[in-house]
């Protein structure tokens, strides 16, 4: 008869002895507390509460409920969809035209992008912020200097504050989809690639109908992650417009969160802000994933 | 293909403008209090001074940041590579009922902003820390752990493409050979996988080296900072130190470059492997 | 053998109501752990400080006054642990402090304006008997020991201030033929005559986002960002006295003086680096920016006048900013650490602090001696002698302050966003939302 080991073996099914190490990390420092994320969203908690002088109390949804009567909450949240929306789609061209570019470069001037890519990528954030402030700086900043507009304030108005916001965040995160893009192009195998000139097919042509298609997977991870990370950018903003710019106009939702809640210990509305973003972010991911699923896509 | 001149002069033009920061980083490091603050910036320094670098470097206790920020990196890094390529082999290998359920919680878990979980994270670890020593607050296991966590989705999303991409023929006939899975696992599939392990572990150092926030809320003694917490002495509310600021920032960005450095000859052909889905 | 079916599925059912019972069992958030006060004789202090870059000197005054504590206390130590000053990442150790008594210090450095929420935390200790037991406690002014009291009981030492003056600069005003302003007219005439005839200069550096810089000017005009009645704190930012103040602080952003392009974002740091780098003619800036502008282009250049009220010959009342020390609640060695405090905070130390980082100490006869010795500091001692003055004493002003009630306030009135009726209801109702709050 078999021992217990084997019963266990064959009564447990492999793929949860595979899964076991990441539950065990993940489902106690992940799955605990989102459980009182939510659970923190519905009481009236802050310091005072968390120090143990004063009890708990149930606040059911006022939190919600205030979070959603604020009408700067609504402007907030649409500013960082089209913010974030924008950064994404410029990430995406950026990252794809210079993967497109590597691999039509020479060697010396492909390393040296790659490695001054890899520089911005493993930039701290808020260096990157600091450094391009200085530079942008109404006064003293190089940028104003060399175009002789000393006294220009780039951040005075709200979109044009909100472009140079996404320009730095662009030149953070394209690193990440330019290598992607450019390893999965040097991944296609050269015969196709070929194949598709024999037939006399533009660059162009080539790159829509060949090289889109068999990078599509790739599309898909990057998309998703560029979305998840543009739509919770945070330093870059406080950094840049020190704490959500003139009035508040540039305000994106991780920064709001901070500036009413965080800031201030009130850690239950700050939980509020964090369940309605997962929730915000789960709605347009699902969104995109059904996109996919209609054109034949597998997850 | 040939080199394309035209493409060429915009790959340098696009490296020089994404060089240009790290550039002014490096300079504003080397420059005098004096020339930072003027109204005349100037892309160059006649006195490059090492000052803020000393300052930097004298930041009490600077060289302990430095290795508690290496010792956490390294450690999140092998251990999310192990348990990111297993759980990886799970969701592609077999199929079973809550896959695709699994696979989406893993894409929600980096959906929520973490400075709204760090409060609940804070008491978890303080009462971690009563069970296991090595864990409570203020020690780097508690650290390494939950950088662990906040970089396994990712981990486990990505390395998903690289395991798919490893033909199942080649595990079959080993199996019919008589090897044991853990065997298959190991010998076959792991030297495969590992261009798509050296990119994910690049992006578990970053995020590990560079985690800000974990480290201000778990780290309460001075012992067991990190290196961003050194870079916070610069700032002060009413004067930034800018120089040290730069200083600090040069040298927490050099030791990721070293570690691209020493990955990047697999990290472009493993990044490639994801699209053989 | 298989485990048959029928007795897999009780067991099933009954792990799972385990598990849900664990589960609902863990459902409080968590809370620190109360532990009481105790008093040992004996032990080791640790004592939480304002980090600096160049630590050095303070090390060396702190040291000292650690030497004083342990002569008096054999066989007692005091461990020193240094915090970063920027606000965010100094609130979440304090945050981790009341969360982990167990982390906490006995004796911590701290914010005045923090003083008030740490209070409704319950995190700090009631030091009034010790206090007003303490012999050098008789030379602390009646308004800094008010900033350190809540609810007429003292919960920290004041240990240094720092206040607000205006710098101007020499050679600008000699060669314009002007003097340094006497009244807010007078100081309005003179930022114009200074970008008139230097128009690449500021007439005065001030900051949308400076918020002690703009409140000088609403004291200045009898008015306060909230008043206390019967122990309830009522906005009165939208008051006439507190509105002509906001019009007086943003009349300095015209196109003639401070162009709200170049200055509606500034923070007071920048306004420091303004001056610093020889841009603007005038600001208003604290006693300890002294090293930065020095350090800038304008050093031997600039002299140093009480920032004016609205009168002539009067001085605006300036905020007393500066640090406390004061003892956890959950400290386990209560008589040492107010032994240490009173020796950190006592008069031979706030000398040598005022040695080593030019802050100004808290004690009247110290500030006289320290005044004498260096007479730079004439105007700030003036300033501090006319009257100092203060933010809300209420928790919720940290509330205020994290959602930048004041900066949007009067940025909104600068780039013309809004009127300054319009600009302060809008500010009076978000600090009623704060200040009325748990």
């Amino acid at each position: 008869m078999p021992g217990p080991i084997v019963l266990l073996r064959r009564r447990v099914p492999a793929p949860v002895w595979l899964l076991l190490p990441a539950a065990l990390v993940l489902v106690p420092l992940f799955g605990y507390p989102m459980y009182q994320l939510g659970l923190l969203s519905v009481l009236d908690f802050g310091q005072p509460q968390a120090s143990g002088g004063v009890p708990a109390t149930l606040a059911g949804l006022a939190n919600y409920t205030q979070l959603l009567g604020d009408r700067q909450f609504w402007d907030v949240l649409l500013q960082t969809l089209v913010f974030a929306g924008g950064c994404v789609l410029a990430t995406l061209a950026v990252g794809g035209a210079l993967a497109v570019l590597l691999t039509r470069a020479g060697r010396r001037s492909r390393l040296f992008l790659m490695f001054a890519a890899l520089g911005a990528w493993a930039a701290p954030a808020m260096t990157g912020s600091t450094v391009w402030m200085f530079l942008l700086d109404t006064n003293s900043g190089l940028v104003n200097e060399i175009l002789g507009t000393t006294g220009h304030n780039w951040m005075y108005d709200k979109w044009p504050a909100f472009v140079i916001v996404g320009a730095v965040v662009v030149w953070h995160s394209f690193p990440f989809v330019m290598i992607t893009l450019y390893a999965g192009i040097q991944a296609i195998p050269v015969s196709v690639l070929e194949a598709a000139k024999l037939d006399g097919a533009s660059a162009f042509a080539t790159a829509r109908l060949v090289l889109l298609p068999m990078l599509r997977p790739l599309l898909v991870i990057v998309v998703i992650q560029s979305v998840i990370w543009d739509f919770k950018v945070f330093t870059q903003i406080y950094v840049m417009t020190t704490g959500g710019g003139i009035a508040g106009q540039n305000l994106v939702l991780n920064v709001y969160a901070y500036q009413q809640a965080f800031a201030s210990s009130d850690y239950s509305l700050g939980a509020a802000i964090g369940v309605l973003m997962t929730l915000i972010l789960l709605a347009v991911t699902a969104l995109y994933i059904r996109a996919l699923r209609r054109s034949g896509e597998e997850l | 293909m040939k080199p394309n001149r035209l493409a060429n002069s915009l790959v340098v033009a696009a490296g020089l403008v994404t060089v240009f920061p790290l550039y002014w980083m490096v300079l504003s490091a080397l420059k005098p209090d004096g020339e930072l603050t003027s109204a005349d910036p100037r892309p160059w320094t006649w006195a490059p001074t090492l000052d803020n670098f000393r300052d930097a470097l004298g930041v009490s206790g600077f060289g302990r940041y430095f290795l508690n920020s290496l010792l956490v990196a390294v450690v999140v890094v092998l251990l999310s590579a192990g348990v990111a390529f297993l759980a990886a082999v799970a969701l592609t290998r077999f199929r079973f009922r809550f896959r695709t359920t699994v696979l989406v919680m893993f894409l929600v878990a980096q959906m929520v902003p973490i400075e709204a979980l760090t409060i609940p994270l804070f008491f978890l670890v303080r009462d971690l820390g009563t069970v296991a020593p090595g864990l409570g607050l203020s020690s780097l296991g508690s650290l390494m752990l939950v950088n662990l966590a906040f970089s396994l989705p990712f981990a486990i999303w990505m390395l998903r493409g690289f395991v798919a991409a490893v033909p199942e023929s080649l595990e079959e006939a080993a199996r019919l050979d008589g090897a044991s899975r853990f065997t298959v696992l190991w010998r076959i599939v792991f030297p495969l996988v590992a261009p798509g392990l050296a990119a994910t572990s690049v992006f578990s150092f970053i995020t590990s080296w560079n985690d800000f926030v974990f480290a201000k809320t778990l780290i309460l003694d001075t012992d067991h900072q990190t290196l961003p917490a050194a870079l916070l002495v610069f700032f002060k509310p009413d004067e930034n130190d800018w120089g040290g600021i730069m200083a600090a920032s040069t040298l927490m960005t050099l030791p990721v470059l070293l570690f691209f450095v020493l990955v990047q000859r697999h990290l472009v052909s493993g990044l490639g492997g994801a699209v053989k889905d | 053998m298989k485990l048959s079916r029928s007795v897999s599925r009780p067991l099933r059912r009954a792990a799972l109501v385990a598990l849900s019972g664990i589960v609902l069992a863990a459902c409080a958030p968590g809370t620190a752990s109360t532990t009481g006060t105790a008093d040992k004789g004996s032990g080791t202090l640790k004592v939480w400080l304002y980090d600096e870059a160049n630590r050095a000197p303070k090390e060396k005054v702190v040291a000292a006054a650690v030497a004083d504590f342990k002569a008096a206390h054999p066989g007692s130590d005091v461990q020193v642990g240094y915090i970063p000053t920027d606000a965010g990442p100094r609130a979440e150790k304090m945050k981790g402090a009341f969360n982990d008594p167990a982390s906490a210090p006995d004796v911590v450095e701290f914010g005045n304006t923090d003083l008030f929420g740490y209070v409704a935390a319950g995190g700090l200790a009631d030091l009034t008997a010790d206090l007003s037991g303490w012999a050098e406690g008789k030379d602390l002014p009646q308004d800094l020991r008010d900033t350190a009291t809540v609810d007429g009981k003292a919960y920290g030492l004041p240990w240094w201030i720092a206040v607000r003056s205006l710098y101007y600069r020499t050679d600008v005003f000699t060669e314009l033929g002007l003097t340094p302003p006497t009244s807010y007219d007078g100081l309005l005439d003179a930022a114009k005559k200074v970008r008139a005839g230097k128009p690449d200069l500021l007439g005065i550096a001030v900051g949308g986002k400076y918020t002690f810089g703009a409140l000088p000017f609403v004291w200045a005009n009898g008015g306060d960002l909230a008043a206390q009645q019967n122990g309830v704190y009522a906005a009165t930012v939208n008051a006439a006295g507190a509105q002509a103040g906001v019009k007086a602080y943003t009349d300095l952003f015209a196109d003639g003086i401070c162009p709200a392009q170049r200055c509606a974002d500034l923070t007071g740091g920048k306004t420091v680096e303004a001056f610093a780098s020889g841009t603007a003619g005038m600001a208003i800036l604290p006693n300890s920016s002294r090293s930065a502008v020095d350090a800038g282009a304008v050093k031997g250049k600039y002299a140093v006048v009480p920032l004016p009220g609205v009168a002539a010959g009067s001085i605006a009342p300036a905020f007393s900013g500066g640090n406390d020390l004061g003892i956890m609640k959950s400290s386990q060695h209560r008589s040492l650490a107010v032994d240490f405090l009173t020796t950190l905070g006592g008069k031979k130390h706030q000398l040598a602090l005022f040695d080593a980082m030019g802050t100004l100490p808290t004690l009247a006869s110290a500030r006289a001696e320290v005044s004498a010795r260096d007479p730079w500091l004439k105007p700030f001692t003036d300033t501090i002698a006319a009257g100092t003055k203060f933010v809300p004493k209420h928790p919720g002003w940290a509330k205020i302050d994290a959602q930048a009630v004041v900066p949007t306030m009067l940025q909104k009135v600068i780039t013309g966003k809004a009127d300054v009726g319009a600009a302060t209801a809008e500010a009076a109702t978000a600090m009623n939302a704060a200040l009325g709050a748990k």
